[in-house]
């Protein structure tokens, strides 16, 4: 496996891309999925049916075929043409964010009603409320259905691959061509990929047990 | 002039009337008991009265003020009016401490320490001043119901209402919150009770009201009612109070 040394730099900057694209694309679809089930619990008839198709249509289509049509498509459309990397951080956060919105969604609701008229009676209103009352409560709800997220999101960034991103399975696939040592170089793709999730899931569940707070268990 | 007032409030939730054509005023430093069978509509008077609800119809007034049609700021006036649940309904990821210090920071403006020391003063009122950094979960229902009621207090608001607060409780629980009530009530505190316990209406009550079906079927003192209310409706449910 020693050959790889001499790929190291180029290993090294498909892992920070893939590392990126991961974080990036949860972030983003964080507050994607965030805002969604706000609208969808407090908005109006429209906002509820916009979130919904939203929803739908990410979940129910496959990550490539949105990659295609978010790079390939959109810009035949609307003349915005955008490049492999900004395309990949935007069809990642839309769909992790339709993921997120039905889990931040459960979580709002299990912020049982009795918590949000309370607030109210204190006269905070309704953007205090969610900043202090239900959000704060429902990301700690949120938390293990987050980390299977993440780890599906780190996965999925492999999808990528297909618009040409120079993530981290990418250059793998680039150093075959060149050594034709596809064995020692996939296997070595593989451990790093398990290393680093297994590793942020095991940071995650820390962080659980940090924020935990007694009676906020996940009902999800 | 009254603190709170309503006239002629009806709430109607779709085909149901919960409340029908009320009228009442609780005025400065009075207690008034409400009473009544289940679903006779003094969880749903309350609401309205604390403007977390819209009545379908009628008028409520503070400090002679209409509220809905001169289009007050509600949560400036809700900050006003305090309100204690039946189910504790503290927030689950604040301490104590924290929940009684959400209002006064986040509505009235207070800094973190005068927050703080203003939150353990009301706590140090219902005597939870040792339980101040335990969490919801960790105390019993008697005690959620005190933080509860420390969090209405502490904002100094001109009137508290009071949901049932001991319904949820064993019975054990149910006088260390009465205590405090009747504390709050000893010092001059406005304040309007929905509740069955008879011996606090009794000992602190000015007025005693008894609801039916979404109506108010008697006003008298306690005295009255313990002697002889003047409906039948009012005489059955007391005598079935009173066992």
């Amino acid at each position: 496996m020693l050959f790889l040394l001499n790929y190291s730099d180029f290993l090294i900057n498909g892992f920070i891309t893939t590392v990126q694209v991961t974080l990036i694309g949860v972030g983003l679809g964080m507050i994607l999925g965030i805002l969604a089930a706000l609208g969808d619990i407090y908005g109006g008839k429209i906002i509820k049916i916009i979130v919904n198709i939203y929803v739908e249509f990410f979940r129910g289509s496959p990550l490539i075929a949105q990659l295609f049509l978010i790079y390939f498509t959109l810009p035949a459309l609307t003349g915005i043409r955008l490049d492999v990397i900004t395309a990949g951080y935007l069809t990642l956060a839309l769909n992790s964010g339709a993921y997120q919105k039905g889990y931040l969604k459960g979580a709002m609701e299990a912020v049982f009603k009795d918590q949000f008229l309370a607030a109210l009676s204190l006269g905070l209103p309704l953007r205090k409320i969610l900043m202090y009352v239900v959000v704060p409560q429902a990301l700690r709800i949120v938390i293990p259905a987050w980390s299977n997220e993440l780890a599906s999101m780190a996965k999925s960034t492999t999808a990528l691959i297909v618009i040409g991103v120079r993530e981290f399975l990418n250059t793998g696939v680039s150093i075959v061509a060149q050594t034709f040592k596809p064995l020692e170089t996939y296997l070595f793709i593989t451990i790093v990929y398990f290393i680093w999730i297994y590793s942020m899931l095991k940071i995650l569940d820390i962080v659980y047990d940090r924020v935990k707070i007694p009676g906020l268990e996940p009902v999800i | 002039m009254n603190v709170l007032e309503c006239r002629d409030l009806t709430k109607i939730y779709g085909k149901v009337v919960a409340v029908k054509n009320v009228s009442l005023g609780i005025g400065k430093g009075q207690t008034k008991v409400i009473f009544g069978p289940s679903g006779s509509g003094k969880s749903t008077l309350l609401r309205c009265l604390g403007l977390l609800e819209k009545p379908t119809s009628g008028t409520i007034y503070f400090n002679g003020i209409d509220v809905y049609t001169t289009k007050q700021d509600l949560n400036k006036l809700r900050a006003k009016i305090g309100f204690v649940f039946q189910e504790p309904s503290l927030f689950r990821h604040l301490t104590a401490l924290g929940n009684v210090v959400l209002g006064l920071k986040h509505v009235l403006g207070y800094s973190e320490d005068e927050a703080r020391r203003k939150a353990m003063e009301a706590l140090k009122l219902v005597k939870m001043e040792d339980w101040a950094n335990y969490y919801p979960a960790q105390l019993s229902g008697g005690q959620q119901q005190r933080v509860g009621i420390a969090r209405a207090i502490a904002m100094d608001p001109e009137i508290i209402l009071f949901d049932e607060p001991t319904a949820a409780l064993d019975v054990e629980l149910k006088w260390e919150v009465i205590s405090v009530m009747k504390d709050l009530a000893d010092r001059g505190t406005t304040m309007l009770v929905a509740t069955h316990e008879l011996r606090f209406a009794k000992e602190v009550a000015d007025e005693m009201i008894f609801m039916d079906q979404g109506e108010i079927i008697e006003i008298g003192t306690p005295e009255q009612f313990f002697r002889s209310p003047m409906t039948e409706r009012a005489r059955k449910f007391m005598a079935k109070l009173l066992g």
